[in-house]
């Protein structure tokens, strides 16, 4: 414990340092204070863990304290909603995720606009989720099982709860194809992992299968990403499949809208310099989460993207309001 | 294996985090309204820095340190201080009103040292068979399962049984705030986005065991003046080993029940403890039936051995698939990944000799959990001797900041508040509140697996007959009612025949 005293105390001098030779180098004054980064899901989870590494190799950097604060409740939404009422001055983030961002206020009031209200920075991560079946299951691929669900029986598919990205990525192809998908939500990913590796479900849509799928206990049939996962790239995408949905895992910071763009790009640029880092990989890696960079225009793009595609997906299906 | 792992707990810095986590764990757990989610949780970042045993050691220890903790208020003050302690409360606090404060607490320690060390075995030698047999719990056999919760509850834990059913019922009618588990939607929030998440267990805990007690004792007050309340002497506190000895059935069969539901997910430890506590009342009933809910020994060590049983049992599919069930062992699951051991099946392929040495270093922080546990009491018993006027304000600020921290909500106050006043009301009027906890904790799990059984069997109900799992339970049902309809008929007989011989 001394030496993590110990290490604190480097740190801290270390920030103090970088923090003076920062005051004096650089012409903003942009940060004078300590920031806050949000976390809108409780403490000790991987967003939570991801997102005070990135904070604590971050203080270097920009020369000030950074401090996590978690604020969970409402799937996200209740700390969304705080810091688009905060003020936009650069020092109130947030490191957020898919479902507050784009799932979750394409189907009911949130009390903020994800487009309007906010300013992307970066994003930095976001698990991969896959389409996932028993290790004895018939289906060997993606088209097996559509095409299974297709011949008269009805096949289940657990996910992590009700109306989330993956319930609405195959609800999607389940019209597409006529294929007789039935959702059955659970409480977490976990859960649904657990019903489908003891028979419950037919099919789960789920993250953190990797060492489930590698010790054959489940297959991974496909990705609901835009992208392959790095772990299993033999796998094709629901897309290269050829079914035309994909639910893109986003894990980013973004600001209040109104924020200086000068601040935005500084902090883009510091953010995107520690989450490429080879530490930060390393770190992540152990947290069985993938490192994926977008740009904050690009993060921008995605949230307004599939922010559209849900809202259309969701009055279809008559949940929206 | 296992003496390697035991070479490897010959480092200093296992034994000081493994007295640090138990000590943390026991003040945090003491506290109403700090549980072993948030202790852990503030930990991980502390745990950065250091190797992976002695990390994990003090975050399990931690864990559990947190769950025997939560007796000690209850039993010296009436006051839960975590949801798994309210059944502790029941014959512990009565214990403490008869100067055996002391004598309780340490039944409580004994009773949760067993309970840690019976479920820690079980983790170690049966995790794999355990897990697997966790996996065969699917939605309809949860269901039958959280209606068998729920019978025994009813049926056994004491009071009238009408009342009881009642108290659950509202229990379960609460949980439909929020949103809804299946469709998605909000249900009586009133567009309230606060209330989304539905009525969170801690505030609801907070309120009806603490602001309820401190209600009452506002409300007691004019008929004795501050000074003449009468200060409960301490007795002498020694527990034999007779006496645990005498328990060794109770505390097995609470251990048992204990581990078996924390391996099932997202039930946690306050169920097992009343299951337990409900259990150990009804055997009892041929031997000394009255003194349950008066201050019997059985009552404290039942629910304790229950509940700190659960952390073995919970972790064992957190570790054996990296599947936890609730949200303490998804924080540990996350603390075991950020230390490179990732939980799964390759957890103990890969790290044996680190999880075995985890695990014996669980088994020997029983040594420091009893010598700290029992150098607390001497400082913790005089707590009963507080005055009220000073102790009430106390309780009140803790309630408050408890009920605050679950999310940093106001919103979760003022549920504390609201949930005070119906615990104030329901224990002036005689009604039972651990029915009322146990309705609330299961209720949407209840509802959520029946709809998810439903759901996986496209409406038919056979569902819940095909499986023998859950054909088995419904026929347990059966049985309890049977029973206690049967027992119940039996001593009305009884004491009508005893009620006419005296005429």
């Amino acid at each position: 414990m001394s030496f993590s005293q110990f290490k604190k105390l480097t740190l801290a001098l270390a920030a103090g340092v970088v923090g003076l030779t920062a005051l004096f180098a650089s012409a903003e004054e942009y940060p004078s204070r300590p920031v806050t980064i949000v976390v809108p899901y409780g403490a000790g989870g991987t967003t939570d863990i991801s997102a005070r590494k990135l904070a604590a190799m971050a203080e270097p950097l920009i020369g000030q304290p950074i401090v996590v604060e978690n604020r969970p409740g409402g799937s996200g939404t209740n700390a969304m909603r705080s810091v688009a009422a905060a003020k936009p001055d650069g020092y109130t983030l947030i490191a957020t995720t898919s479902s507050p961002l784009f799932v979750t206020p394409a189907l009911r009031p949130v009390g903020y606009d994800p487009v309007k209200d906010f300013v992307p920075i970066l994003n930095y991560s976001g698990p991969f989720h896959g389409v996932l079946v028993k290790a004895d299951s018939p289906y060997q691929n993606i088209n097996e099982l559509i095409e299974g669900a297709k011949s008269g029986s009805t096949l289940t598919y657990g996910t992590a709860g009700a109306m989330g990205g993956a319930h609405l990525a195959f609800t999607s192809v389940s019209r597409e194809t006529g294929a007789d998908l039935q959702h059955v939500p659970f409480d977490g990913g976990a859960a649904a992992t657990a019903a489908v590796l003891g028979g419950h479900v037919n099919i789960s849509l789920v993250p953190a299968y990797r060492d489930l799928v590698q010790d054959s206990q489940l297959r991974l049939l496909a990705v609901l990403d835009g992208t392959r996962d790095p772990d299993f790239p033999d796998v094709p995408t629901l897309k290269e499949s050829g079914y035309d949905v994909e639910f893109p895992s986003v894990v980013g910071v973004v600001a209040p809208a109104g924020t200086d763009p000068a601040i935005v790009s500084k902090l883009e640029q510091v953010f995107t310099q520690v989450a490429a880092s080879d530490e930060y990989k390393a770190f992540m890696a152990k947290l069985n989460q993938p490192v994926r960079i977008m740009t904050g225009e690009e993060l921008g793009e995605t949230i307004a993207r599939n922010l559209e595609t849900y809202r259309a997906l969701a009055k279809e299906m008559g949940q929206s309001k | 294996m296992l003496l390697d792992a035991f070479l490897a707990l010959l480092d200093i810095w296992v034994l000081v985090a493994a007295v640090f986590g138990i000590v943390v764990g026991i003040v945090i757990g003491a506290i109403p309204g700090l549980g072993p989610t948030m202790a852990i949780a503030l930990l991980i970042p502390v745990t950065f820095s250091m190797a992976p045993i002695p990390a994990i050691t003090l975050l399990l220890g931690v864990y559990q340190g947190a769950i025997f903790g939560g007796s000690i208020s209850a039993i010296l003050l009436n006051v839960p201080g975590t949801p798994s302690s309210a059944a502790t409360a029941i014959d512990g606090y009565a214990m403490a009103r008869k100067g055996q404060g002391g004598k309780a607490l340490r039944i409580a320690l004994y009773a949760s040292v067993f309970g840690n060390i019976f479920s820690c075995l079980a983790l170690m030698m049966l995790a794999q068979p355990l897990a697997s047999m966790a996996l065969s719990f699917g939605p309809a056999e949860m269901t039958t399962l959280l209606l068998f919760a729920l019978a025994v509850i009813i049926l056994f834990g004491g009071g009238a049984k009408l009342d009881a059913a009642i108290m659950v019922l509202i229990g379960i009618c609460a949980g439909i705030i929020g949103l809804d588990p299946i469709a998605g939607t909000p249900r009586f929030t009133f567009n309230n986005f606060a209330l989304e998440n539905g009525f969170q267990l801690i505030p609801v805990l907070v309120g009806l065991f603490a602001m309820s007690e401190v209600f009452l004792q506002l409300f007691n007050r004019p008929k004795a003046s501050a000074g003449a309340q009468e200060v409960p002497e301490l007795l002498p506190t020694k527990v034999g080993l007779a006496e645990m000895w005498r328990m060794r059935t109770t505390m097995f069969l609470s251990s048992v029940i204990g581990t078996f539901i924390g391996i099932l997910p997202g039930i946690g430890s306050t169920v097992p403890a009343f299951m337990s506590y409900s259990l150990a009342r009804s055997r009892s009933r041929s031997r000394d039936p009255s003194s349950f809910g008066k201050g019997a020994a059985e009552g404290v060590a039942a629910p304790e051995a229950a509940n700190n049983a659960v952390t073995g049992g919970a972790l064992i599919p957190t570790l054996a698939l990296g599947i936890p069930g609730d949200a303490v062992t998804a924080v540990i699951l996350g603390a075991f990944m950020l230390q490179g051991l990732a939980p799964g099946p390759f957890l103990f392929r890969d790290y044996g000799v680190e999880v075995y040495a985890i695990f014996e270093a669980l088994l020997l922080s029983s040594i420091p959990c009893i010598i700290f546990g029992l150098l607390l009491f001497r400082v913790a018993v005089h707590v009963i001797r507080i005055p009220p006027r000073h102790l009430f304000p106390a309780i009140t600020i803790l309630a408050l900041l408890g009920a605050f921290s679950v999310n940093n909500s106001m919103v979760d106050v003022w549920v504390m508040l609201g949930a005070g006043i119906v615990g104030f009301l329901l224990r002036r009027s005689g009604f039972p509140l651990p029915p009322l906890l146990i309705g609330l904790i299961l209720g949407k799990s209840l509802e959520q697996s029946l709809r998810q059984a439903l759901l996986t069997s496209g409406g038919s109900l056979e569902i819940f007959v095909a499986s023998p799992i859950a054909a088995g339970f419904l026929v347990t049902i059966a049985l309890c009612v049977i029973a206690a309809a049967v027992f119940h008929l039996r001593t009305r007989n009884k004491s009508e025949k005893s009620a006419t011989g005296n005429v």
